[in-house]
């Protein structure tokens, strides 16, 4: 389920971002930990927002986590119109099994199969020549279709 | 902090929906307008302020470096004290901390306090998307925007959409929010929209953002609105009608839990509420109404249990068991709210709460008036961070008695 780019907003990549939006094009989720308490942090920040500390260093984390909460933004409001074409957006605070929240849009999901604690996968899709972004799928359990 | 500082004045413009053919006024405009009708009514003069304070809430459509000392030279005022307000919807509120902070320490003994936007009038790069720095450039907008967060509507109904998957809390007792609202405006001439509608037409009322919906949404509105604030002793020389600040709270950037993985259905109200009251001396049951911050209804339910006028969980409950309308025993959005009364911007929001719970405790709210109302409490509520409610919550208690 390829959506547009075209007319959708890209980041303004800094030295301090650039590790993010670069491993996403390999296909990984990168996350700062810090390297004192070990918290994955996110979004980019200037020191861990646990400890202070300033040890943060760019670190694989698993592509998988559990949606918090969700909405269907059924129409575009304070973004691009590229994001016409991708209406109803399933958008999510999804917990990452390594222990940082994020927003996340689930496709390849019906809204009426949006569940709180529901199991995502996150994969890669390119939005610039620079960047890739991560969105989610659900993850198929047994037992279930 | 008792009784040493009080509110003397207050002036609120009509609001303007920017409709084609609408004379169409200018922030510095209606900072002026504003600021004329809080004059008047304190029956004071701009010439008052010189080597005073003047205070202003950040516009977003004039940002701009030196604000205030540029809105000090378009009202020609020379104040010997500056406050900028970058707060959001609880700008008004910072101020008058602030302002009340300069006041009791003697450097001034009386602020002028503007709030006004006229985000209708902004231009936009996209549907809804101010040009504020902070919403089209840098780390908070590139880790957003880019992801397909669509603005408050979505952020909100993020933190509803748990809220109400956590606690028992119906979209009935929500709408019983913004149906008090509309009915409060019906009864204020300065609402924008006010024709009462049912809970039906409430919840029926178009899904913008499961589970937010048409009429859980303040409509944005140009206007401005102002505030006097001076020391006890002064404003008793100025008035026979002084609302005094009893108590007041901040919080910024409260967590509940840890800050990876926090717990969004509490409010900074949990923390600066109780120290609000404590300050006061009251207790929630002694408030004689409420003015929350109704963007958005939900909200309204987790500010209620984060007062503490309920446990946490049970706003809904609570709200279905109290007559919130002025004459009845728990008087809430007694203007009309911003839900129906509009939201000059998101920034100036936050004077609505505050100047409405002047008004009643003033006894000047005309057929909505509270009666006998002596206690009354307001907030303020400002900014999205990431993936929580508010950025800033203020709680305030005011009353007529020193």
């Amino acid at each position: 389920m390829a959506s547009s780019t075209k007319d959708k907003p890209v980041p303004q990549i800094t030295d301090q971002t650039r590790p993010f939006w670069t491993a996403g094009k390999q296909g990984k989720l990168m996350l700062q930990k810090c390297g004192k308490c070990g918290t994955f942090n996110f979004f980019p920040k200037p020191w861990c927002v646990e400890c202070g500390s300033r040890d943060l260093a760019w670190t694989e984390a698993r592509p998988f986590g559990t949606v918090y909460t969700f909405t269907i933004s059924r129409n575009v409001s304070m973004n691009y119109p590229g994001w016409e074409g991708d209406l109803p957006v399933l958008m999510c605070l999804i917990d990452l099994d390594d222990g940082a929240r994020t927003y996340g849009q689930v496709t390849d999901c019906r809204p009426e199969d949006m569940k709180i604690g529901m199991r995502v996968r996150a994969y890669f899709e390119d939005i610039s020549d620079e960047a890739s972004i991560p969105r989610f799928r659900p993850v198929q359990v047994a037992g279930q279709t | 902090m008792s009784a040493e500082v009080a509110i003397v004045g207050y002036g609120r413009t009509p609001y303007s929906r920017n409709k084609p053919g609408e004379r169409s006024y200018t922030v510095d405009e209606y900072l002026a307008w504003a600021a004329e009708l809080a004059l008047n009514s304190a029956r004071m003069s701009k010439n008052d302020f010189d080597g005073q304070g003047l205070g202003v809430a950040h516009a977003e459509v004039a940002h701009t470096v030196n604000w205030s000392a540029a809105v000090a030279e378009v009202l020609g005022i020379s104040p010997q004290v500056l406050l900028r307000a970058d707060q959001g919807g609880a700008s008004a509120g910072s101020l008058l901390i602030r302002a009340s902070a300069m006041i009791r320490a003697g450097i001034v003994d009386r602020v002028l306090v503007l709030g006004a936007d006229t985000p209708l009038s902004m231009p936009s790069v996209a549907p809804g998307l101010p040009l504020s720095p902070e919403r089209t450039r840098g780390v908070f907008w590139d880790f957003q925007g880019p992801f397909g967060v669509m603005g408050a509507g979505a952020q909100f109904a993020l933190i509803q959409q748990r809220y109400m998957h956590e606690h028992p809390v119906t979209i009935e007792h929500l709408g019983k929010v913004a149906v008090t609202a509309r009915y409060h405006a019906s009864l204020n001439p300065a609402a924008i929209y006010r024709k009462p509608f049912t809970i039906d037409e409430y919840v029926n009322s178009r899904m913008l953002s499961d589970p937010i919906r048409l009429l859980d949404c303040v409509p944005i509105v140009n206007g401005g609105l102002a505030y006097i604030v001076t020391s006890a002793e002064t404003a008793r020389k100025i008035t026979d009608r002084p609302v005094y600040l009893l108590g007041a709270g901040e919080a910024n950037n409260y967590y509940r839990g840890s800050r990876s993985l926090p717990d969004v259905t509490y409010t900074g109200f949990a923390d600066s509420a109780p120290r609000a009251l404590k300050t006061a001396g009251v207790e929630p049951k002694q408030l004689d109404f409420l003015q929350p911050y109704d963007d958005y209804p939900f909200i309204v339910s987790m500010t209620i249990e984060d007062f503490g006028f309920c446990k946490k969980g049970q706003g809904g409950k609570f709200m279905e068991e109290h007559d919130l309308r002025f004459n009845g025993d728990f008087p809430l959005l007694t203007d009309g709210g911003q839900l129906s009364g509009g939201q000059p911007g998101g920034a100036i929001g936050g004077f609505a709460p505050l100047i409405e719970a002047v008004t009643q405790l003033r006894g000047e709210a005309g057929v909505r008036q509270v009666k006998d109302a002596r206690l009354g409490a307001a907030c303020g509520f400002g900014g999205i961070p990431y993936g929580r409610p508010g950025r800033t919550c203020i709680a305030m208690i005011f009353g007529n008695e020193a």
